[in-house]
């Protein structure tokens, strides 16, 4: 088929056909040229500039000597020495002195709080009061005494974790391996309530009770008061971390309990794990207390 | 002689399909995993007891027309497995918006069922919008028959399989963690089977062309099935923990591993869903428009410079990371240059429409391919945009990578494949035209406002949340918790959630009326109808 002139366009077609369907022979609009061109000297330029080909050995490396690997290595450096100096106080003191100096809270409190926000609250929640499985960081009950030095400790070490260190308590699984017999998981279920103030049966919390000295007391203290040496919790103060009703308890005593906290020493800087430790102090003042 | 040879070897890969099938169903632990045996021998044995039958067959006489029957089913596929992943993928958005509507199931979280919306969508309804427009297009082309009788439906029942193997897996856990290459070992040789006899069958049918010259359309349907062929063998290279587990191992690792998964997941996108489409574009829109093609020096600019330069640009998605930083620069500035060509299609679609432009007007499939160019255009702008290292440090790891695939997969892939469908239905079905224009504009409408309501969500949530990433405090630390960018995501999330309903909406309005098309009277077959050439040999 020879050529043809579209009349709409002023353009010969090529000549081809296939199933009624033509093609113009328009030449390439200059622009396009222009602009192909011009995206290729970009390219050789950056090539030049940048690191770019490969050969059998090596690359070339470019007039700029340009490596990412530097340059993110001296940003986090940059990074690193900027929050030394404007988180100063906490890169030299240490807690306990924090915890005395006035007007820290009103200047960091606010950074600290995205420090938290990012590693802490997904268990503890943003405003630190924990949820279920997870303490409230906000009250006064503290599983391993809330002296800036044992938080800080609990922050670096963690419990339960797999630092060599690591703040270690479990409740064993009294039901699951046959420690106690189920009447008397019953009895102690029903003595914990009645210490912890709750409705109960009287009768059964009075067995109870020989059953809690023999097999609760050496970890959760004399009448159920909790001992922050072995991180074993006041069963009396109402601050709940796995729930205590009838039927948390239940579950409870026959699978035990081994909650988790990370360890951050390996995560944070030490100055970071003061601040979060002088935040948690801080959002301890403006509890109520109990 | 050919005939027999063809069923005797199509027999033989469908009982090697078998055998693996009874074997994954014999040895295989896990419940999901041998029901995937069953499906796989069930099908695979059907199949063989087909061909068994009708080996002593005498030969049929192939009439001089097009095969089109296996087109209808390809039409069929695509529009069951598009409406699945478009509505997976609506739940999935309003998951994000909504996190609890995952209904704390162990198999419906994001992470199990987003590989179903993205095969569905990408495999199931793009996948089979090419196949079948690739056999229409190339029979008409070429004024030939596609060259075997049993490949095209061994090509279109293979694919199928891997499909549904793909997308019933994951939830059950069975994947490879690979973005768009998800599948375990034993649907990849499913799929691998499959694509050598496309790959054949197109060649062969090519080869018995009566057009001297091959058309544009076939250069991108060959080039797209040529290179993923290639990037399916190359990426899927794995080895398997035994016949008893789903599970493999992927032959490269560490930084190797990621280069080979984003030059294929790049080239996925370059050449399945860009190529391919380039191809049902250049053959429906002058074939509706009624127009020769603007230049046919531009249609080789555009098809050159995309083949060359989108096997280097994969590099572009691993920018900042272990990568060498000359891979990097390699592949940053070959996306740049990629944009060249890739408006050069552009420009050649939309300058076809020269002399037609009412017809965008009055014919929404014209509308559907004129509006699916200019976002070929915006996304393909968008892609070099965002291959620049600079710029990518803002847009990386952000919802604007998501707002980005979806103008091109939203507004290029499937409105393409809406107007070439809306065309093709009833060219194959012999039907007037399609049942209702008023719904055809409905359509389109609904799935334009989706897209861009889609897209608009995600540009602003991907910037807004890189820069709250990137803002601190005059003492160092961070401004924004990253909890905190979730938080103002929100409202995007549901804004894009509605958008995909929309969009959903308009391909359900779709389904109806390519159904109803087809449902519909019939017209007469004209003796100016188009067929093909007579074979020499036949």
């Amino acid at each position: 088929m020879k050529p043809e002139l579209d009349e709409t366009s002023g353009q010969h077609t090529t000549g081809h056909e296939w199933n009624g369907i033509k093609e113009l022979n328009t030449p390439m609009p200059k622009a396009f040229s222009i602009w192909l061109w011009l995206s290729i000297a970009v390219a050789v330029l950056l090539w030049l500039l940048y690191p770019a080909w490969p050969y059998v050995t090596h690359y070339t490396g470019g007039i700029l000597g340009y490596s990412s690997r530097i340059a993110v290595t001296e940003q986090v450096e940059a990074g690193r020495a900027q929050r030394a100096e404007t988180f100063a106080p906490f890169e030299t003191m240490d807690v306990a002195e924090l915890a005395e100096m006035p007007n820290l809270r009103e200047t960091y409190e606010p950074a600290i709080s995205v420090l938290f926000r990012d590693n802490c609250a997904a268990c503890h929640g943003r405003d630190a009061v924990g949820q279920i499985n997870f303490p409230n960081l906000t009250d006064d009950h503290w599983l391993w005494s809330g002296t800036p030095e044992e938080i800080e400790y609990t922050l670096q070490v963690g419990i339960n974790s797999s630092h060599d260190d690591t703040r270690y308590a479990e409740m064993p699984a009294f039901g699951l391996n046959e420690m106690l017999e189920q009447p008397e998981i019953k009895d102690v279920i029903e003595y914990v309530l009645q210490i912890s103030g709750q409705e109960h049966d009287a009768a059964k919390a009075q067995a109870g009770e020989t059953v809690f000295v023999d097999n609760c007391e050496s970890c959760h203290n004399e009448g159920g008061i909790g001992e922050l040496e072995n991180g074993a919790p006041s069963l009396i103060d109402g601050a709940w971390i796995y729930g205590g009703t009838r039927e948390s308890l239940a579950e409870t005593l026959k699978y035990g309990r081994a909650g988790v906290m990370p360890h951050w020493s390996d995560r944070l800087s030490a100055s970071e794990i003061r601040q979060l430790t002088l935040y948690l102090l801080w959002a301890g003042q403006d509890g109520n207390g109990d | 002689m050919i005939r027999q040879f063809e069923l005797v070897l199509s027999l033989l890969v469908t009982l090697i399909v078998m055998v693996l099938g009874i074997a994954i169903l014999g040895f295989g632990r896990g419940t999901g995993y041998i029901l995937h045996g069953w499906v796989i021998a069930g099908f695979s044995a059907w199949g063989a007891m087909y061909l068994v039958n009708h080996l002593s067959d005498p030969a049929p006489v192939i009439p001089l027309e097009y095969k089109d029957n296996v087109i209808k089913w390809g039409v069929l596929a695509c529009f069951v497995w598009g409406v699945i992943g478009f509505t997976v993928g609506d739940i999935i958005a309003w998951q994000l918006a909504v996190p609890a509507l995952n209904g704390d199931m162990w198999w419906s979280n994001f992470g199990r069922i987003r590989p179903v919306h993205t095969t569905a969508v990408i495999f199931g309804f793009g996948g089979n919008a090419l196949i079948a427009t690739s056999f229409y297009v190339v029979q008409r082309t070429s004024r030939a028959r596609l060259a075997s009788e049993t490949a095209p439906w061994l090509v279109f029942a293979g694919y199928n399989l891997f499909v549904f193997l793909a997308v019933t897996g994951y939830p059950m856990g069975i994947t490879q963690s690979k973005e768009y290459a998800e599948p375990e070992w034993y649907a990849d040789l499913i799929l691998l089977f499959t694509w050598v006899t496309y790959l054949w069958l197109y060649m062969a049918t090519l080869a018995r062309r009566a057009e001297p010259h091959i058309y544009v359309a076939n250069w991108y349907y060959l080039g797209f099935i040529v290179v993923i062929a290639m990037l399916h063998v190359v990426n899927n290279l794995a080895v398997p923990v035994s016949i008893a587990y789903p599970k493999s191992y992927p032959l490269f690792a560490g930084v190797q591993d990621a280069m080979t998964q984003w030059w294929y997941g790049h080239n996925a996108v370059g050449f399945l869903l860009t190529a391919g489409f380039l191809g049902m574009m250049y053959y429906f829109l002058p074939k509706a428009a009624g127009r020769p093609i603007y230049s046919y020096r531009m249609s080789i600019l555009g098809f050159w410079g995309i083949t060359f330069l989108y096997l280097w640009a994969g590099s572009h998605h691993l920018h900042y990371t272990a990568l060498p930083d000359w891979v990097q620069y390699l592949g940053m500035t070959m996306s740049i240059i990629l944009l060249v060509p890739s408006w050069g299609s552009v420009f050649n679609g939309l300058l076809t429409l020269n002399g037609a432009w009412d017809k965008v007007r009055t014919d929404p499939a014209i509308r559907f391919m004129m509006v699916a160019v200019l976002f070929y255009g915006v996304a393909t702008f968008e892609g070099s945009f965002l291959a620049i290292r600079p710029v990518n440090t803002l847009s990386h790891y952000t919802d604007w990578t998501v707002g980005h695939v979806h103008a091109g997969a939203l507004g290029w892939v499937a409105f393409i494949t809406f107007g070439a469908m809306y065309k093709m239905v009833p060219w194959i079905w012999k039907r007037e035209g399609t049942y209702s224009l008023r719904l055809e504009a409905w359509h389109f409408w609904l799935a334009l406002s989706g897209t861009l309501i889609y897209v608009g969500a995600m540009w602003n949530s991907g910037i807004t949340q890189s820069l709250m990433w990137q803002t601190y405090e005059p003492s160092g630390a961070f401004t924004y918790a990253f909890i905190d960018t979730v938080d103002a995501m929100r409202p995007y999330y549901t804004a894009r959630a509605i958008g995909g309903f929309l969009y959903l909406l308009g391909a359900l309005i779709g389904a109806y009326n390519i159904y109803m098309t087809v449902n519909g009277p019939r017209v007469e077959a004209k003796d100016t109808d188009a067929r093909p050439l007579a074979q020499p040999a036949e």
